[in-house]
Formats: structure tokens, sequence, C-alpha cells
């Protein structure tokens, strides 16, 4: 097939300009989000936590979940395990039995809203954002429902509606968001009765949690949850005991999600880039070893043509040669023998 | 002139009719025989679990939970579907930017696997995704590019409209249309280039989607180096599943093969067959890097640790040597046994990372299995591949030359 | 076929080198020690002696030793089995004990040892195993030297306090003259003429010589008490055996868990009030800041002294080594100077009565009190490194009366004309002063008013610790205990309300300070919590008040 260079070249740009859909990839950089200035956060503290649930209720009363089947108030739920549900953002669960524990202790599980979230960096639609009251929102008018957010949360909390069939969504706490823009705050927090649920600013929630540490060092492990876990998350936490005997993993590190994938997605304009050279270098390669394999084939092709024609040459010269040699004695013989013929006729004649 | 154009419009619609007799053919040969059976049943089956995915939600036909958001539709048909048809863009730039012309024959078949698993990816996509009309909005709405899966869906809808353009000569030869034809056939090379790019891109970046779990997925298997893993693993698995389906093709449609496919079978095997060993080897020795790299030896001993060890030597390290022993001693069946060896190694390799070491560190009654649902449409799905396939290659000019083009 | 054959062989090798993966991670599960029975034990002795010669080969044996005393016992064995009696030697205050170490007196040579272990104890197995009992490993190197076991230790310390030393003493009496026979037991050591000797007066804790490690020649305080404790119980039960019928106490347990289980523990027999054990201490103590001058006649009185009943602080706790922790000496003496010295680690006077967190200083085990059950309510939630107000300071640094002792008053007298004075609480304000019921209607949404019983609340928390002195002199203004709730406020009388500075939470410029709402539910409900009232519980809600709506959100 033949191709002009230039039709060729045009062709690699309209490809290669295709692949390459972001214009402003970072490269390996030492930027660290620290959060939007002012942005609100809350901290947890489970010494302060006494278990009643009234956080749950005022999460499904703000945002409209359905009733569940034992009410709010029925404690023996937390005899179970549970974790975030579509029909509940977050759940109270009750640890006994840990070492140094005077008591039962309790967490509250809900989306984290990470400084950088994994769910927004994965998100393929753009359906999460990270807003500037800290809260990490969930748009369902544009999710496709591809639910890779649920593979990237590392705190493994974005839920899904599988049984709906035609409108599933994500369901994970949204920090109450419109109320936050109304400066009212969110649901657990209005209603927690002892304060163990915090709202503020983040920056200020940390100082007011290091601040607790620093007052009862015996009451408080000393470790913020939160404050670097994944880059930072908005929600904080401060337990009386270690974190991982509730569950909360200690193994997460410091990594903000984003910046695990920074690297790979970073190499695609690098591969758009180089790819087209070293493959239309393979291809003239590959091009060059035929022409020159083609040219030694014509060579030797030519050579020996010429070499048996020129024996060929040879040959004919040489057998009309001899065919002349021989045409000459058969003239001269017939010549002499027509000559011979006349002369005996006419001696016959002359007689 | 007009009376020319009439000419040419009557070849083309004579060509059509041809077109229709071939396919009716096809499908008569297909599903009226003793196996055509049992697709009928796999496909009313399929339509029927297909309705009820759509009318009972995720939650009625599979065993996905919060905390397993990904099963076999992604485990198996995306995954493993797009690792296998990587045959297209290998076995097409080993003809056309590598020169290997006396595998020419083979691009073909390798070109309608790849279209045909693309397109079946894009089909499973459908079962597994919450809304799949709304599949086109990450490129029409708004581009989520922080994200590894907008890579991976702008690239594999690339490359499947470039499979298209690769498989189009032979449709547009069944049905007449030489000049289209033509046109396309110049395209060639860039569609190759193209491909094999987009290749690198897509199968690397469905490795890249696990980077961001480094606390999901168990750290035998977790490396910065998945993209690395899969693109490579994604090449071998490419040239295995070429031979295997150049195997399958002589057992099943040997009527339907020209006697350039016949005869260059055992050089196709031979020659992929090398390059497959070469390229096992490679991949198993940046595993072991991979290891060593994060010092993971201690972890060989655990079970999961021993779990992928059979994934690393019973099905990279022994396929590697089975292929080196069959090509060497030019023994086609070892082959293509180092071929299945091969393609159920990369699809373990993609079950492994995607469901069994993925969620490792979680109580077995979070774990999960696929319902039996999920089993059969994903059965559904390649059974659909698997009649498309033999519709296509048994009506156009797939397994052999058109008479009417010899270029 | 050759091929054939290479490729099976191939295949093999490849099998078994992934069976040997296989068995070398299996390696690392626990094994299952033989006749270990699982679970927490009180006698498990670790053997690891030889990791004075060098590092361990092996793994160090876990031996059960009440294990193997039974089993003798059964077989009417003794400890002489195992240990060897040490020779008499007439220059110790005490007799010849058993040696503590198995089968030899001294570490001699690492084979010596090794051999000792592995001879007698596989000797002994082998010998039991061959009458048909069971017994313990008798070869294989990795039944005693295990690398994993499921055997923990839930040995806990045994304190002798002043009941068990009672006890003790009372049990060593000559029973003629009434003496009691501390040579029995204590000792000092000559450096000079490196003997052992009793010195009259001079008793004191074991561990003031006998530290957690053996140096030298002085062992540690583990070695020294079972020797002394062990084999004593050892030989009285000896002399005893057959004299008496049985339930009459003889003497202590021999066994591990006798003394290290803690069920076992809690069985050993309190005496309720233990006699003052008589070593010349003193009833009364002024502590002063600039040490006693006896060559003085007054007393340089540099800052408020502090009048110490040392005899009421005797009855107040189990054992002299809780206050005096390396000697009987006067703290001041040459450890904690006012300035500090290297004896005392540089810790100076003022640290060695004030660090809150350390139970050994004044303030620290005035602290830990406060976790009683009847203080808990309210100090719990006061901040260890809070800044003490100046008046708690004066409690126990009482302003001198006259400037100091007069002349030629000994100092203790002083000190105790000056405890006289120390006032106490006695009752609280009247009930007039005292509002019965406060209904607390504030943010009244869900829940209707609280009626707060509030002068039943003041007098409970009163009749709680009247008893008690230490919250007595601290709690003596009447208005100190109404601080519980009414605090970061000056003590008075008539103290402000909560609303007075709780209103709306989550203000930034005093982000510490909950809002009314959380101030009142973490003031009642931690309060309950500390002090384990049950009802009302900090869940039930409807306890202290009815639901009269929904939640405002």
């Amino acid at each position: 097939m033949s191709i002009s260079r230039r039709k060729f070249l045009g062709w690699l740009g309209v490809a290669g300009i295709s692949t390459v859909l972001d214009k402003r990839v970072y490269a390996a950089s030492n930027k660290h989000f620290s959060g939007y200035p002012d942005s609100g956060g809350v901290l947890y503290d489970n010494v302060l936590c006494i278990g009643c649930r009234d956080c749950e209720n005022g999460c499904n009363q703000v945002n409209e979940l359905p009733q569940p089947d034992k009410p709010f108030d029925d404690l023996s739920i937390l005899d179970n395990k549970r974790r975030t549900s579509p029909k509940a953002y977050t759940v109270v669960n009750r640890y006994d039995g840990i070492k140094d524990a005077k008591g039962p202790v309790y967490r509250k599980i809900q989306c984290n809203h990470c400084l950088e979230p994994a769910c927004a960096s994965s998100c393929f639609v753009k359906a999460y954002t990270k807003t500037e009251t800290g809260a990490v929102t969930y748009d369902s008018s544009v999710c496709v429902g591809c639910r890779y957010c649920m593979i990237a949360c590392p705190f493994e909390i974005p839920t899904y509606e599988y049984d709906k069939a035609l409108t599933p969504r994500i369901m994970k706490c949204t920090m109450c968001y419109p109320r936050l823009l109304k400066g009212k705050l969110p649901g657990c927090v209005q209603l927690c009765p002892t304060e163990a649920l915090t709202f503020g600013k983040r920056t200020q929630l940390i100082k007011t949690a290091r601040e607790r540490i620093r007052k009862y060092p015996d009451r408080y492990i000393d470790h913020i949850y939160g404050e670097h876990e994944m880059g930072g998350t908005s929600w904080l936490y401060l337990s009386g005991v270690p974190f991982r005997d509730l569950g909360m993993r200690e193994d997460l590190g410091i990594t903000p999600a984003p910046e695990l994938t920074k690297g790979a997605l970073g190499s695609v304009p690098i591969i758009v880039g180089l790819w087209p050279a070293v493959l239309t270098g393979m291809y003239a390669l590959s091009k060059r070893k035929e022409k020159i394999a083609r040219e030694e084939k014509e060579e030797a092709v030519a050579t020996a043509l010429a070499k048996a024609s020129a024996e060929a040459e040879e040959k004919l010269s040489k057998v009309l040669t001899e065919a002349e040699v021989k045409n000459q004695t058969a003239i001269e013989g017939a010549v002499k023998k027509a000559l011979g013929k006349v002369a005996d006729n006419q001696t016959k004649e002359g007689t | 002139m007009p009376r020319e154009s009439a000419t040419a419009s009557k070849t083309v619609l004579s060509s059509f009719d041809q077109a229709l007799k071939d396919l009716v053919k096809a499908l008569r040969e297909t599903f009226i025989s003793p196996f055509g059976f049992v697709y009928i049943i796999i496909i009313l089956l399929g339509l029927i679990l297909t309705i009820l995915r759509f009318t009972k939600g995720l939650a009625g036909v599979t065993n996905l939970s919060d905390y397993n958001a990904w099963g076999i539709w992604i485990g198996f048909d995306l995954l493993t579907g797009v690792a296998l048809a990587a045959g297209g863009f290998v076995t097409s730039a080993a003809v056309y930017i590598f020169g290997y012309k006396k595998y020419h024959f083979a691009v073909r078949p390798a070109i309608l696997t790849g279209f045909l698993g693309y397109a079946l990816v894009i089909v499973a996509l459908n079962y597994d995704v919450g809304r799949p009309w709304r599949m086109p909005y990450p490129f029409i709405l708004q581009q989520g590019t922080t994200s590894v899966l907008f890579e991976v869906g702008a690239c594999v809808v690339l490359y499947f409209l470039v499979l298209f353009m690769e498989f189009c000569p032979a449709a547009l030869e069944w049905l007449g249309l030489k000049k289209l034809r033509k046109q396309l056939i110049k395209l060639t090379l860039v569609l190759t280039i193209f491909g094999v790019i987009l290749s690198t891109l897509h199968q690397s970046s469905l490795g890249s989607l696990f980077l961001i779990a480094p606390s999901k997925l168990h750290p035998l298997w977790y490396s910065s180096y998945l993209p690395i893993f899969f693109f490579v693993s994604s090449v071998f698995a490419g040239f295995s599943i070429v031979i295997f389906e150049s195997a399958l093709s002589h057992r099943f449609f040997g009527d339907k093969m020209d006697e350039a496919l016949q005869k260059g079978r055992e050089d196709l095997a031979l020659g992929f067959g090398k390059a497959a060993s070469l390229v096992l080897a490679g991949y198993f020795a940046v595993k072991i890097f991979g290891i060593s790299v994060d010092n993971h030896w201690h972890l060989l001993g655990t079970p999961y640790g021993i779990w992928f060890l059979v994934e690393l030597l019973g099905f990279v390290a022994l396929p590697c040597f089975l292929y080196a022993v069959g090509v060497r001693d030019r023994n086609l069946t070892i082959i293509k046994w180092a071929a299945i060896c091969t393609v159920i190694g990369v699809m373990l390799n993609r079950l492994n990372i995607s469901l069994i070491a993925f969620n490792w560190h979680l109580p077995s009654a979070d774990r999960y299995f696929p319902h039996w649902m999920e089993i059969a449409i994903s059965v559904f799905i390649v059974t659909l591949g698997i009649v498309a396939f033999r519709i296509i290659a048994s009506m156009m000019p797939i397994l052999h030359d058109h008479p009417d083009y010899n270029d | 076929m050759k091929k054939r054959r290479s490729l099976i062989g191939l295949a093999g090798i490849l099998l078994t080198v992934t069976i040997v993966f296989i068995y070398t991670g299996r390696a690392h599960l626990a094994q299952e020690p033989s006749g270990y029975s699982k679970g927490k034990r009180a006698d498990i002795v670790t053997i690891d002696i030889m990791s004075k010669f060098g590092p361990l080969e092996r793994s160090e044996v876990m031996f059960l030793h009440d294990l193997h005393t039974e089993t003798l016992e059964k077989k009417k064995k003794d400890c002489t089995t195992c240990h060897l009696m040490e020779k008499e030697d007439p220059s110790l205050p005490r007799p010849a004990r058993l040696s503590l170490k198995f089968k030899r007196h001294k570490d001699l040579d690492k084979q010596e040892v090794m051999d000792i272990y592995h001879n007698e104890c596989m000797a002994c197995h082998k010998e039991m195993s061959d009458e048909g009992e069971k017994a313990g490993p008798i070869e294989a190197c990795g039944e005693c030297h295990l690398k994993e076991t499921n055997v923990s230790s839930s040995q806990q310390p045994i304190i002798l306090d002043k009941s068990l030393h009672f006890r003790h003493s009372e049990a060593n009496k000559d029973t003629e003259t009434g003496e009691g026979d501390c040579a029995l037991c204590h000792h000092e050591y000559n450096k000079s003429t490196k003997k052992l000797f009793y010195a009259k007066g001079k008793e004191g804790s074991c561990r003031y010589c006998h530290k957690m490690v053996t140096e030298e020649n002085r062992i540690s305080v583990r070695l020294a008490s079972h020797q002394a404790c062990v084999d004593c119980h050892r030989k009285k039960l000896d002399q005893n055996k057959g004299k008496t019928s049985g339930g009459e106490h003889v003497a202590g347990p021999v066994k591990c868990s006798g003394c290290h289980d803690l069920k076992n523990q809690q069985e050993i027999e309190r005496v309720k009030d233990v006699p003052r054990i008589k070593r010349n201490q003193p009833d009364i103590v002024l502590i002063q800041a600039n040490g006693r001058n006896p060559d003085k006649q007054k007393s340089t009185l540099k800052m408020n002294p502090v009048p110490f009943d040392h005899r009421a602080h005797e009855q107040y706790n189990d054992t002299c080594i809780e206050c005096h922790h390396e000697s009987l000496d006067s703290c001041t003496k040459t450890c904690h100077t006012q300035r500090g010295s290297r004896d005392g680690a540089d810790i100076q006077l003022e640290r060695a009565m004030h660090q809150i967190d350390a139970k050994i200083s004044c303030m620290g085990c005035h602290e830990t009190k406060q976790q009683d059950k009847n203080c808990a309510g309210c100090h719990t939630f006061m901040a260890k490194n809070r800044k003490h107000i100046e008046s708690t300071c004066l409690v126990c640094h009482m302003t001198p009366s006259g400037g100091g002792p007069e002349n030629g008053q000994k100092p203790e007298v002083f000190a105790g004309m000056l405890l006289q004075t120390r006032s106490v609480l006695k009752d609280t304000y009247s009930d007039e002063d005292i509002p019965e019921k406060i209904i607390i209607g504030e943010l009244m949404y869900q829940y209707g008013p609280v009626e707060f019983p509030h002068r039943k609340i003041v007098k409970t928390l009163v009749s709680n610790i009247v008893d008690n002195r230490l919250a007595g002199y601290f709690h003596a203004e009447k208005g100190t205990i109404c601080q519980a709730c009414h605090h970061n406020s000056p003590e008075t009388k008539k103290p402000p309300n909560c609303t007075s500075c709780h209103g709306r939470p989550f203000d930034e410029k005093n982000p510490l300070r909950p809002g009314l709402k959380a101030a009142y539910h973490q003031k009642c409900i931690g309060c309950h919590e500390e002090m384990n009232i049950e009802k009302p519980s900090p869940t039930g809600c409807a306890d202290c008040h009815k639901i009269v709506g929904l939640p405002q959100l």
C-alpha cells in the first residue's frame, strides 16, 4: 500500500491529539493540598460518645431516609457490628472488652470527607466534588454507576442501591452540605447530646483535639485519626483506646489517593508521544530490511541472468559458426557437383 | 458515464443479494446443528436474565455488595476479555509494523476475535454498570480526567473504532463495496500504529485501576508496576489466544480455511510460540523483581503466597517452558497446551487481582462469590461472541481470501 | 520419548519446589506442644540460661514448673529431686537453702550446663515413659525448644504487704520471749568482709538491695524471694509432715500458682487491723525546706512547712516501699534534697513531693485516691496538669503560727500542734442556702424540662466524703464541693449557674467550652458514669426528661 508522507503524518497528528484529552496533567510534583481555607470538619470523640444513636436519627431525618425496622433508641442493635448501607449514611458500633477500657467503646462510621478524596479522583464523570465547606458531595444526575469509587475508597464507605433497576445511586454521608450552606449544623452534630461530635474549621478542630489530649493524656490515645491518613480527612477522630481495636485501619499511610494513580496517568502522554516514533521506526526498519533483501535478491537474479545469457550467446555463436561452415561446405559440394554435372553434360553433347 | 455507474450499482446490488443469501446460510448452519441447540438455550436463558437484570436491578441477579462492588462481569468479562482480545493488535503489529508478512493470513481472524472481544466487553459493561445509557456521559458531559477509568473508557472506545475499521475491509469485500474498501485498506498502517498505542494505554490502565486501592489488594499482587504487568501479560495473552483460536478454527471451521491458512498454521504456532516464550520469561523476571523491590519474600510462605506461586510457577513459568520445548521440537500439541495454559493463567491473574486477592483482609462472610445468574450471563455473552464469530467467519473472507481481491 | 521424559522431569521439579514452599509456609504455624495445656498458666519458667554464654542457638524452653512439682508429688518425690542443697555456712545469718538452679550450684561451663539439662531432663522423662506414664519429650529437640506456643503467662507479682508481713513475723516469733526472728529474712551485706550479717533496727524491704536483675554477687529479687520464701515454706511443710491433721495452715505455698495465680492471691487471708511495725519510725514529721539543723535552737523556716502525719499514712498504705522506694530513710536526707543530688537522680524535693503523675509523690498518690468512685465523678474531669489554686497549697503548707517552733521545741511537736489546727469538712451549708429542686427548662424541643434534685445531690456528695480525711482537708471550705458542678469560678456560697457561661455550641473563641446541652450532658452523664450510678443510665434519656416533641433539626 502506498501513502504519501504528508498524509501519514497528518493522520498521526490527529491520532495523537485525540488521545491526549487532558491538558492539565501535572507531572510528579511536591504539591500538597491541605484543604480549602476555612473548610469545615467534624471532630468525633469516642471518649464522650455514649452510644445513644441520636446521630443516626438526625441523619435519617435530615436526609429523609426510610425508617429502619428497629427505632433509633433501641440499643440492642449495637450487639451487631454494622456498616454504612443505602439506608444508613452513618452507623454507630459498640466494642466491648477492649483491653484497658473501662466500659464499652463506641465508633461512629460515616464518610470521612477526605481532603483529596479517592472517590473524586476515581470518578470518570466527575460526580464527586470536594466543596469549599469541606463536604465531599455526590451528584447522582451524572453518575453512570460504574462503582469505581467503591473500589477506591480506603474506608469502604460508599454504598450502592443494587436493588434499584433503573435509578440506582451511590448513597453516602454528605456532611449535610445544603445545611452547611445555610449556616446550620450537620444533622448528626445537631442532635448529639454530649458534643462527642464537634463541628468547626478543620484547622481549629485539630487544635482543639490536641488540647484535649494535652489536658487528659491518660484518657486519650495521642493521635488524631484523620489528621494525615490518606492525605488528611475532614472528619477527625479522638479515641480512648487504640484505633485498630475499633476496626479503624492504621495501615493506610499518608499518601493521598490521587497521588497513587498520578504516575500511571502521567505516563499516558509519554506513550502517546513516543510510541508513534518507536513504531514508525520499527516499521521503517522492517521496510528497509525488506528493501535490502529485495535488492540483494534482484542483484542475485540479475547476475545469474547475465551469466546465463552470456553463456547462451557464446553457445549460439559457436553453433552458428559451425552451421555456417557446414553450410559453406555443403554449398561448395553442391556447386562442385553441379559443375561436374554440367561438364559431364557438355562432354556428352560435344561428341 | 451513467451507463457505467448503472452497471456498477447493479454489481453492488447483486453483491448485497449474495451477501444476504450467505447470511441466511450461515445462520442456518450455526443454529440448526447438534450444538446449535445448546446455543439457542443459552441465548434464550441470557435474554430472560437480561430482563431480570433490568427489572430487579443488580441485586436480583448478582452477589455484589457494598464491600465487593466489582464481580465477575468486571473481573472476567472486562479484564480477561480485554486481555485475551489483545490478539488483534499483536498480530497486526507483527505483520504490518514488524514486517512478518508470512503471518498475513492470521491477521483477519485475530482482528475479528479482537473486534468481537471488545464488542462483548461493551455488552458486558451494559449489564454491570448501574445506568448503561449514561455511558457516553464522561465524554460528552463531564470529563473526569483524574480517573484512570476515564482513560480506559476513552481508549477502549477509540480502539473499538480502530478494530471496526480494521475489520471492515473483510465485510466490504463480502458486500462488494470495492471503492470504500480500497480507501480503508490504505489506512492499515496508521490504524495498526494507532491500535498499538491505544492497546498499550488501555491494557496498562486496566492494571492502573487497582493502583488506587493498595489497602485492599494483597501485597503480593499490588505493585506500582501493575500497569506494566498488565501490558506485558496482554502481549503473551494475545499470542496465545491467536494460537488457540487458530487451533479451534482448524478443528471446527477447517472447511472454510484456505490453503494459506492451513499450511501457515504450523509456522504461526512456532513463530508466536517463540515470541510468547520470550515475553513470558521477561514477565516472570519482572514479577520476581516486583517481589524483591518491596521485600515481600516472607509472604510467599503464607496461604496467599502459595496461591501466588501457583499462578506464577504453574501458569507463567510452566507455559514459558512448554512453549520453548514445543518450538524446539516443532510439536504443535505442546504449543497448543502451552497456549491454553497461558490463557488460563492470564484469566487467573485478572481474577486474582479483581476478586480473589482483592479484599483479602475481609472476613469470609464479607467475601464475594458470583451468583449463578452472573455466571450464566457471562456464559451468554461469550456464547454470543462464539456464534458471531461462526457466522462472520463462514460468510466473510476471514479464514480465506476473497477471490476478487488479491492485494 | 526422551523429550516427553524431560518434560515430565521438569514438571516434577516445579511441583516439588511448590510443595517445599507450602511446607516452609506451614512451619510458621504454631505447633501443638505435647502435653501442654492451652491458655494461661502462672508457672511458666523460661529456661534461657544459655544466653549467658552467647546468642541462643535454639529457642528458649517454656518449662511448666507446677506440672513437674505435681507429677513428682504423685510419685512421692520432693524438690530435692531437682534442686541441690547448699552447703551450710555458719557465717550466714540464715540456714542453708536449696539452690534454685537445676541440679547444680553454679553455671560454670556452657557444655556442662547444657548437658545437665539435656541428660537429667531426658533421663527422667525416659524413666517415666518406660514405666508407661505420660512424660515429656525424650529425643526431638523441637519438642522442648518450641518456636511458638499457645500457653501464656498469667503470673501476677506477689506483694508482701503489711498483713502478710505481720503473719510471717507472728509465725516465726519465739513463743516464750515473744521476740521476733527478723534475721530469718532481713540481712545486710558487709562489702569489706564480703559477708551477710543481720543489723537490728536497719531492716528494710528486700528490694532496697535486690533489684530486678542479678548483679555480680547480688542476686535478683526474684531469686532472693524464691530462696527465702519458698525454701522456708518447704522446710516448714517438710518438718510438719504428718504432724497436722490437715486444714491447719502450716506454711505458705511452694507451688508457683500458690503465690502467683490471681485467684489464689485473692484467697490469701488478710489481717484486718495490722499492729504497727516497730522500726523506730516517727509519728509526726515536720517537712521543712532546708532540712533539720539539730544544733540550732530555732530552725530557720524559709517557707511554710508541711506537718506530716506519718503514723496515719502508715495506716493508709499496705507497704512502706510505696513511699520509701529506695530506703527507709527520710526523703531529703541524701537523695531528694532541696537542690537535688546525684543520689536522687537529680530529682529535687519539690518534684519528689509534687509530681502529679508519679504515684510515689505526695500529690501523685493523693491524685490516684481521687479515682475512688466517690471522688471520680468530679475529679476525672479535672485535668492532671491543671494549675492548682493557691488555697490548695496552703492545706499542706500550713502557715506556721508564731513563725516557727519555739525555742527548744522539737519540730515534731510543733508539727503535731499545726496538725490540730488544720480545718476539715464537717457539714455543708444550711438547707435555706441550697435550692432544693432546679427546673432545667432550656432547650425544650424533643424533651421536656428536667427536675433536678439539687439539694439531694449536694448532700449526697458531702456525705460521701465527710469520713475521708484527705477529702475533708481539701474540701474544708463549704463552697469547694459546689465547684464540682459550678466550676471555673471562685469558691462561694452563691456560685454562677450553668447558663452564665454555656450557651451556643462550637464557639470559635472558646473551642473547649461545650454548648449548654453538652455542658449538662457531659457533666451529669460523666459524673454518673464515673460514680457507677446505674439509673439514670447514660442512654436512658427518659430517665431524666420526658419526650414531648420531635428533635430540633
